[in-house]
Formats: C-alpha cells, sequence, structure tokens
C-alpha cells in the first residue's frame, strides 16, 4: 500500500512534468512566450481572492462527479455517462428547490439531494440493468444514454419548466441560497466560491472512506480486480453492478448544487459544460482515489480558469489540449514507471 | 576444450532483494549443458525469483550471470529470449480467446510483406509438434483445451523460439500422472536433442527419475547439491536438505464419527444431472453424493466434468437438468486454479481472507493486519512483508492462504480442488492433516485430485469421472484393502495394484470386470 502509494505519486509527477515539457514545446512551435503565458495564468489564478475563489469554485463540480465515478472504476465499469446522468439529478434538483421552496431549508436540501441521488441513481441502474441481464458494454450504453436523457430533459424543460424565452427554470428563492465564501471571507470579494465546496470535500471523504474502508467497498474493487475469482468467492456480482452504478451515478447528480444552490440559483441546459466528461480524467489521474480527485480537480481548475485568463495571447482551446496531453501522458508515464518498479520487484 | 562439460548457465554470487528481504542471498552454481537440473526448495525458498533473474524478468541486486562462459546482462525477457533462454511460468501466460497458434506467433510474427504468413507457420509447428510428439490441434482456442494442451502450447512457444535453455517452473504441478509421464517423454526428446533444462518441483520421486543434477534452495540460498546420474539420489537426504529439519509425518488418523441415524448424514446430494455449455454436453447423467463426515475423493482427468460439479454445488451454475439438493449446508472452496478463481492479487492477505469472513461493515487496518499477522503464523505462509499483495507472494505461500481462508469458515461442505498444487513436502502434510480435521468434525468433504497417492491416502471413497459422469466408486472396503496390498508391495515395484488399474483404466474411459 505505501509503497504502491509512492509509485503513484511518482508517476503522476512525472506525467505532469512532461506534460508542461510538452506544452512548453509545443507553445514556443506557435512562437509563443511560454514563459509570460505560464506566469499570466500564475499571476491571475493565486495573485487574487477572486482567482482562487473562481478556481475553487470551478473544481467543486469536478471533485462531486469525480468521486462518483471513481465509485464505478473501482468496480471496473466504465462510466462515460455521467454528463446526461448529473443532468438528470441536477434538472430534478432544480425542480424539488422550486416546487417544495417553502419547506425549512435544511430539509428542502436533504430533500432536493435524496430526490436528486435517487434519479440520477436510476439513470446509473439503466446500463448496470442492460450489462447484466444481456451482457452489453456499460461503455457503449452510457455513451448513448447521455444523448437519451439529454434529449429528455431538454424536451420537459423547453415544454413545461422553462422561464420563457430562455433555456433554464426559474429562480429558486434567495432565502435557499447557500451561502457564498465571499460573505464571510471578503478576500474571496466577487468570486462563486460557495457551501457546495466545502459538501464535495466532506463527499470526497465519505468516498474514501466507502472504498477503501467498508466491506461493500472491498467488494467492489474485488470485483473490479477479479471478476471470476469474486464470483467463486461468494460475492454478488450483479449486485456490486448495480449498486455501484446506482451510487456512482447517484453522486454524480450532486454536482448541480454548486451551480443551482450556490451560484445561479436555477438549472440551465449546458450548466455542466462537460464537467461529465472532464471528471473522467480527473478520475483518472488520480488513481481513482477520492483524496487525490480533490488535488486532480484543482488541477484541471487551474487549466479551466487559467485558460480563460490566457485567451487573449492563446484560443482557450490550448488547455483542452493540455488537457489531453495530460491523459496521454498518465497512460504512457504509468506503463513506464511500472515497468520500471516491477523488474526491480518493488511494484 | 580442456573441458568434457560445458556450461550452459552459470550463476555467480547472485544475491536479489525486496525490500529488506532476501529472495535470493549469494547463490552460485553452474548447470551444465544437455543436461536436465533440478532445483528444489520449500515454498517462498526462492526458486522461482532465481529463474526470473535468469529470464530478464527481474535484475537482481549483486552477482552475474554467464549463458556458456560468456558475461550476460540482460535488461528484459527479450534480451533472454535472443540469448535462447524460453521459460514456462508457474502460471501461464496465454491470452484465453486466441488459438495455439495465435498465442505462439503474438510478437514472433514470421510475415511475407505486412501479412503473417499462416501457412508457412503452421507449417513449421507442425512439424515441431511431430518432432517432439506433442500431440496438439494449433486451431484451437485456449479457453477451449485442457491445462496439459495449454502447458504444450507454451513449450511449443519456446521451440518456435528455437529456445536451448528451457526453464519449466512447477511443470508437473497441474498434471496428471499420464500426462506427467507424456510430459518426461518431451523433455527426454529435448534432451536428445541438445537441449538444457532446468525444473523446479516438489515432487521427488520426479526428481530421481528426470534429473541429473539437484539443486535445493533455502530461505534464498544454496544448501544442497548432489549430481543424480546413476540415478540413485538418496530422497531421504535430500528431503531432509530442502526442509532443513526432519520432515512432519502426516497424522491422517481418522475418527469414527457417530451420526444419529443415516438421514442426518446427508449433506449434499446430484442426481442425474446433465448440463450443457455452448451446446457441449458437460455432465451427462452424473450422480454423486457428498456425507457428513466424509471424504468423498473425485479421481480423473482433467475436464470430465469437476468443475462443472463445483460450479453446480456452489450455485455458480443453474442452468442444468437433474436434481441437486442442499438442505442449507454453507460452502468453501479451494479452486483448482489460485489466480483466476481464488484471490484478488491485488490484495493482500488479511483483504483476501476479509472477504469471506463475517465482521462489521467497517474495517480498519488494524484488524487486517491481525488476519494477515494470524493466518501467516497458523498456517506457516511466508511473506517478506505482511502488507504486501498477494501478487508477490511465492506460488505455494498463495495457494496456503487460500487454503487457510476456507478452512478457517467451518463451513459443512468443504470442496477441495487440488488443494497441494504446488506446495512444498511438509505444507503438504499439513494440509493433508487438515483436510483429515474437517472430516473428523464432521465435514462433508469434496476432494478432487489428480494425485492418486493424494486420494488413496484421504479419500474414504474414490469416485472415478469420464466423461461427465461418474464410472465406478470403490468404498472404504476396498480402499482398506488397497491400502494393506500397498504395504506389500513397496518392496518389489514391478507389479501395479488391481485397484489402480482399475481405477487408470476407469479414468480413459475402460470398463474392467
Ligand atoms: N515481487 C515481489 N515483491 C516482494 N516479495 C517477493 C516478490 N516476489 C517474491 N517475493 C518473495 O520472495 C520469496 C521467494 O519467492 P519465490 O516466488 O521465488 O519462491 P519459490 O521458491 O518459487 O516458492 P514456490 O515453491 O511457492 O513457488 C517469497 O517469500 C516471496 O514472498
Ligand atoms: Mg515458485
Amino acid at each position: 500500500m505505501n509503497t504502491k502509494f509512492r509509485i503513484n505519486l511518482i508517476s503522476i509527477s512525472l506525467s505532469l512534468i512532461s506534460t508542461l515539457l510538452i506544452v512548453f514545446v509545443f507553445l514556443l512551435i506557435l512562437n509563443k512566450n511560454p514563459f509570460e503565458i505560464f506566469s499570466v495564468i500564475f499571476t491571475e489564478v493565486f495573485a487574487s481572492g477572486y482567482g482562487i475563489g473562481q478556481t475553487l469554485f470551478k473544481a467543486t463540480p469536478l471533485i462531486i462527479c469525480g468521486c462518483g465515478l471513481a465509485v464505478c472504476f473501482h468496480a471496473s465499469l466504465f462510466n462515460i455517462g455521467a454528463e446526461g446522468q448529473l443532468n438528470a439529478g441536477s434538472f430534478v434538483i432544480a425542480l424539488v428547490a422550486l416546487k417544495a421552496g417553502s419547506l425549512p431549508f435544511p430539509i428542502l436540501f436533504i430533500l432536493c439531494i435524496v430526490c436528486g441521488f435517487v434519479v440520477s441513481g436510476i439513470t446509473g441502474i439503466i446500463p448496470a440493468y442492460i450489462k447484466i441481464k444481456k451482457g452489453v458494454s456499460e461503455v457503449i450504453t452510457t455513451i448513448m444514454l447521455n444523448f437519451i436523457i439529454l434529449a429528455l430533459v431538454n424536451y420537459f424543460l423547453v415544454d413545461f419548466f422553462a422561464v420563457k424565452a430562455t433555456m433554464h427554470t426559474e429562480k429558486i428563492a434567495d432565502s435557499n441560497m447557500l451561502m457564498k465564501f465571499s460573505d464571510i471571507f471578503p478576500f474571496f470579494e466577487g468570486s462563486s466560491l460557495n457551501m457546495s465546496f466545502v459538501i464535495a470535500l466532506l463527499l470526497a471523504f465519505a468516498s474514501y472512506i466507502f472504498i477503501y474502508k467498508t466491506k461493500f467497498g472491498y467488494k467492489l474493487r474485488a470485483a473490479g480486480f477479479n471478476e471470476t475469482a469474486s464470483r467463486y468467492i461468494g460475492i454478488n456480482i450483479n449486485k456490486v453492478i448495480l449498486l455501484s452504478f446506482f451510487t456512482g451515478a447517484g453522486i454524480t447528480s450532486l454536482a448541480g448544487i454548486n451551480y443551482i444552490f450556490g451560484y445561479k440559483g436555477f438549472y440551465e441546459m449546458g450548466f455542466s459544460s462537460n464537467v461529465g466528461f472532464t471528471a473522467i480524467a480527473v478520475a483518472l489521474l488520480a488513481r481513482n482515489n477520492p483524496l487525490g480527485i480533490i488535488f486532480s480537480s484543482l488541477l484541471f481548475a487551474v487549466l479551466d480558469y487559467g485558460g480563460l485568463s490566457v485567451n487573449q495571447l492563446v484560443p482557450k482551446e490550448i488547455m483542452l489540449v493540455v488537457q489531453g496531453i495530460i491523459i496521454l501522458s498518465i497512460l504512457a508515464v504509468d506503463r513506464i514507471v511500472k515497468s520500471y518498479f516491477e523488474k526491480r520487484g518493488i511494484a | 576444450m580442456h573441458c568434457l562439460k560445458m556450461t550452459a548457465v552459470e550463476f555467480i554470487n547472485i544475491t536479489k532483494k525486496f525490500g529488506s528481504f532476501f529472495a535470493n542471498r549469494d547463490i552460485s552454481f553452474s548447470v551444465e549443458k544437455n543436461t536436465v537440473h533440478c532445483i528444489l526448495g520449500e515454498n517462498g525458498a526462492g526458486k522461482t525469483t532465481l529463474m526470473k533473474i535468469l529470464f530478464g524478468m527481474y535484475r537482481q541486486d549483486s552477482g552475474s550471470l554467464k549463458i556458456s562462459g560468456e558475461d550476460i546482462r540482460f535488461n528484459s525477457p527479450h534480451d533472454a529470449i535472443a540469448k535462447g533462454i524460453g521459460m514456462v511460468h508457474q502460471h501461464f501466460m496465454l491470452i484465453d480467446d486466441f488459438t495455439v497458434m495465435e498465442n505462439i506467433i503474438l510478437g514472433n510474427e514470421i510475415t511475407k510483406g505486412i501479412r503473417i504468413d499462416f501457412d508457412k507457420t503452421a507449417g513449421i509447428l507442425n512439424e515441431l509438434i511431430s518432432t517432439y510428439s506433442l500431440n496438439l490441434d494449433i486451431n484451437k482456442k485456449i479457453s477451449e483445451i485442457s491445462i496439459s494442451a495449454q502447458q504444450k502450447t507454451e513449450i511449443l512457444k519456446l521451440l518456435f523460439r528455437n529456445s536451448d535453455i528451457l526453464i519449466f517452473d512447477e511443470p508437473t504441478a497441474v498434471l496428471s500422472p499420464a500426462e506427467t509421464d507424456e510430459f518426461f517423454k518431451i523433455i527426454g526428446k529435448f534432451k536428445s536433442s541438445g537441449k538444457t533444462i532446468i525444473f523446479i518441483t516438489h515432487k521427488l520421486n520426479e526428481v530421481r527419475k528426470i534429473s541429473d543434477k539437484v539443486s535445493v534452495l533455502r530461505r534464498g540460498m544454496l544448501v544442497y547439491e548432489s549430481s543424480n546420474e546413476n540415478r540413485n539420489l538418496d530422497l531421504n537426504i535430500l528431503s531432509q536438505a530442502i526442509v532443513g529439519e526432519t520432515v512432519v509425518k502426516a497424522n491422517t488418523e481418522k475418527a469414527d464419527i457417530v451420526f444419529p441415524g443415516n438421514d442426518g448424514r446427508n449433506a449434499i446430494s446430484l442426481r442425474n444431472i446433465f448440463l450443457k455449455k455452448d451446446n457441449v454436453s458437460r455432465l451427462k447423467g452424473l450422480n454423486l453424493d457428498l456425507y457428513k463426515g466424509e471424504i468423498h475423493g473425485i479421481c480423473g482427468v482433467e475436464g470430465n466434468g469437476q468443475n462443472e460439479i463445483i460450479d453446480i454445488i456452489t450455485g455458480l451454475e443453474t442452468e442444468f437438468e437433474g436434481e441437486f439438493s442442499n438442505p442449507g449446508c454453507s460452502i468453501s472452496l479451494v479452486p483448482d486454479d489460485r489466480l483466476k478463481k481464488g484471490m484478488i492479487s491485488e490484495f493482500t492477505i488479511g483483504e483476501n481472507i476479509i472477504l469471506k469472513k463475517k465482521s462489521s461493515n467497517f474495517i480498519s487496518e488494524r484488524l487486517l493486519d491481525r488476519i494477515s499477522t494470524e493466518t501467516a503464523e497458523k498456517y506457516d505462509v511466508r511473506v517478506s512483508d505482511i502488507k504486501s499483495n498477494l501478487s508477490s507472494l511465492s506460488g505455494g505461500n498463495q495457494q496456503k492462504v487460500i487454503f487457510a481462508r476456507e478452512t478457517e469458515l467451518e463451513s459443512d461442505v468443504m470442496i477441495f480442488s487440488h488443494p497441494t498444487r504446488g506446495v512444498d513436502i511438509n505444507a503438504t502434510v499439513f494440509i493433508h492433516s487438515k483436510i483429515i480435521e474437517q472430516r473428523n468434525k464432521g465435514k462433508a468433504v469434496l476432494l478432487i485430485s489428480s494425485d492418486l497417492d493424494e486420494l488413496f491416502a484421504l479419500s474414504d471413497k474414490i469416485s472415478v469421472i469420464y466423461n461427465g459422469a461418474i464410472a465406478g466408486t470403490f468404498g472404504s472396503e476396498e480402499l482398506s484393502n488397497f491400502r494393506n496390498e500397498e504395504l506389500i508391495r513397496k518392496s518389489d515395484e514391478s507389479t501395479g495394484s488391481p485397484l489402480s488399474d482399475k481405477i487408470g483404466k476407469l479414468m480413459i474411459g475402460i470398463k474392467t470386470e
């Protein structure tokens, strides 16, 4: 465990360093000054409370969604459907917050979370069920379900719930909004960072305990490592698939809290801006460890917010390229590092 | 040349550490060309580690290697293969969904332009198969062929690469006696065609039969060497050298168990079971009863329905016809293939055990460490670090962990499939006495094994399985007669006993009256 952790750390650091080098060369080829760009990013992100706040704000849904995916990935269930799953749940969270807005806030909030969790969870049970019954790979079904769910949410939103001529629901009562960090710490003045970030951190710790310290977590990981052996050991694989898909997808719904309760006060089509996909990379980078996901989410948030801040110097899309390079170098460097240590019999 | 004997491999002061643990310590010996050299030693003695160093999979911390007198430093198995070294691993490395041929040419493709020249490859392979009498169909998928055929696939791979020095890590552990004989014939052909064979085993009678020289490792060090050119190796001295102390004698005393009436003894019953898988009939009207306080041995060539019986009793297989009854007995299983079915390699000892053990929903590191330590002590599991994953344990020690997990469960029905596969002499004795202990506690025991001696030593009853049905059952009377005959027969080994002859014939489908 300890050596494995160290090897992972080495591998992750090396892949980040190599990414940095590749991007450096890439910028040189584009005839930009890498130092200038890096320093702009650095000052924009870290030099002001606003920058830090915005970065943490952007990290929040990534942490939440990454944790949900980690649950699935540990069971070797390659859930590509988080984008759809989290939109279904978030939509329902907004609707419940509107319809039951008169309830006392704590009750309302918990009710919203439960409803969102269950609805997202059910969208996760669909691919799980198809996998169990028909043996269809969850990769295919979850990708397809993204389109279906987003289309359905779009239909219900536009035809029944949206404010006229917009793509969003009505706004929930101001009194039901979560507290912003800037309300307590003037340091974060102007940023949207809110209590959802704390919820995300708590969730990461809870996911860590769930995956690594509970009996079900052990069974889930055992099934992920060796399905046949798990069957013979007496683990109910179907139950593991259903439960991890339900839990994993359910968790992703909470990503909507940041936007709905913490920022805009309504559900809006496209609010998630591909968090469900970015979170795949976030979870992979952290080796599906929820505590690691906190850090990889921060890294991706820096790239995201940093990308905005250097928009004038380089196209914003360059940060997508950087994210891609990170993923590729994780995969490549990991192989190299692992085989290096294997030869020495350390891994 | 002033010396007659040529050295194929020379190990010079090889030391290999994992953390602070010495897996190999200052090992020096040489393997002569064109000989069969056996490497022996307890589970965890460092045999596989040494071979992995020779095959370029591990790098030694100090010491050096000479191949045919030339100093060598391998960076990977590729380098070793280029030097004519080939290895058949303790755990095969084949892709289930590929055919024999596809597995063999993977990485060694013969090409015509950019296309693989399958015709030419098939020609070469079939020639090798007939030269060495391998008796193998190269177009079958790995998942469809028996373990011994998989092993032949691995052997063919080495031949295809023109390997001269062949390393076999416990090749006979997975073979039936007949298959073992066939394997030794193949080894004989290798020798006569000038190849050098390094051979690891725990079975001493095999050693005397085919080795020219033996080297014994204990706790990472070379402790004994002997030549066996005249086939007169003293097995007592050898086994002493292996364990370093006296060899434990088996306590296989069976207690008489009294049951209230015959009804209470019934545990599992299979009646007229038919099972088809992928349109192939696997079980054809099979009947089997397991009784409490009885060891029911199943003997047969692998793939005649043994695994299907296990799948039905454990409840993993439900699509069968016929009557299966289990009056609520809990079931433990030590499976035949530990890597595939028995364990999670990425988990520690404690983590593997907690998966089946009753415990609270939250699992602390302390609890896991305690389970690991207790198990390692009680079952003599040799580990370099109690927190390490099962993948870093030696094969025999992995087997002990699985055996420990299952017997500690105290289930009503115990299924042991090849329980001593890859396990050393003393541990075999220990496992045997544990199996008897389970029986004496009143458990119903199903013992599946390809080791006839093991079956005869432990079973109260032996059934022969052939082609998906029980071909014959021998009760306690016949077995005790056999044991008595065996004692007399020991002095004159030329004639086989009638019972083992009969069983041997039933195993290949010949009925005698
Ligand atoms: N990768 C590894 N990391 C840590 N320890 C290891 C590793 N590989 C082997 N060991 C340890 O080194 C020792 C020797 O292992 P090895 O596999 O060489 O034993 P062996 O003689 O082949 O035993 P067996 O007869 O059970 O196959 C064992 O105690 C094992 O736990
Ligand atoms: Mg070994």
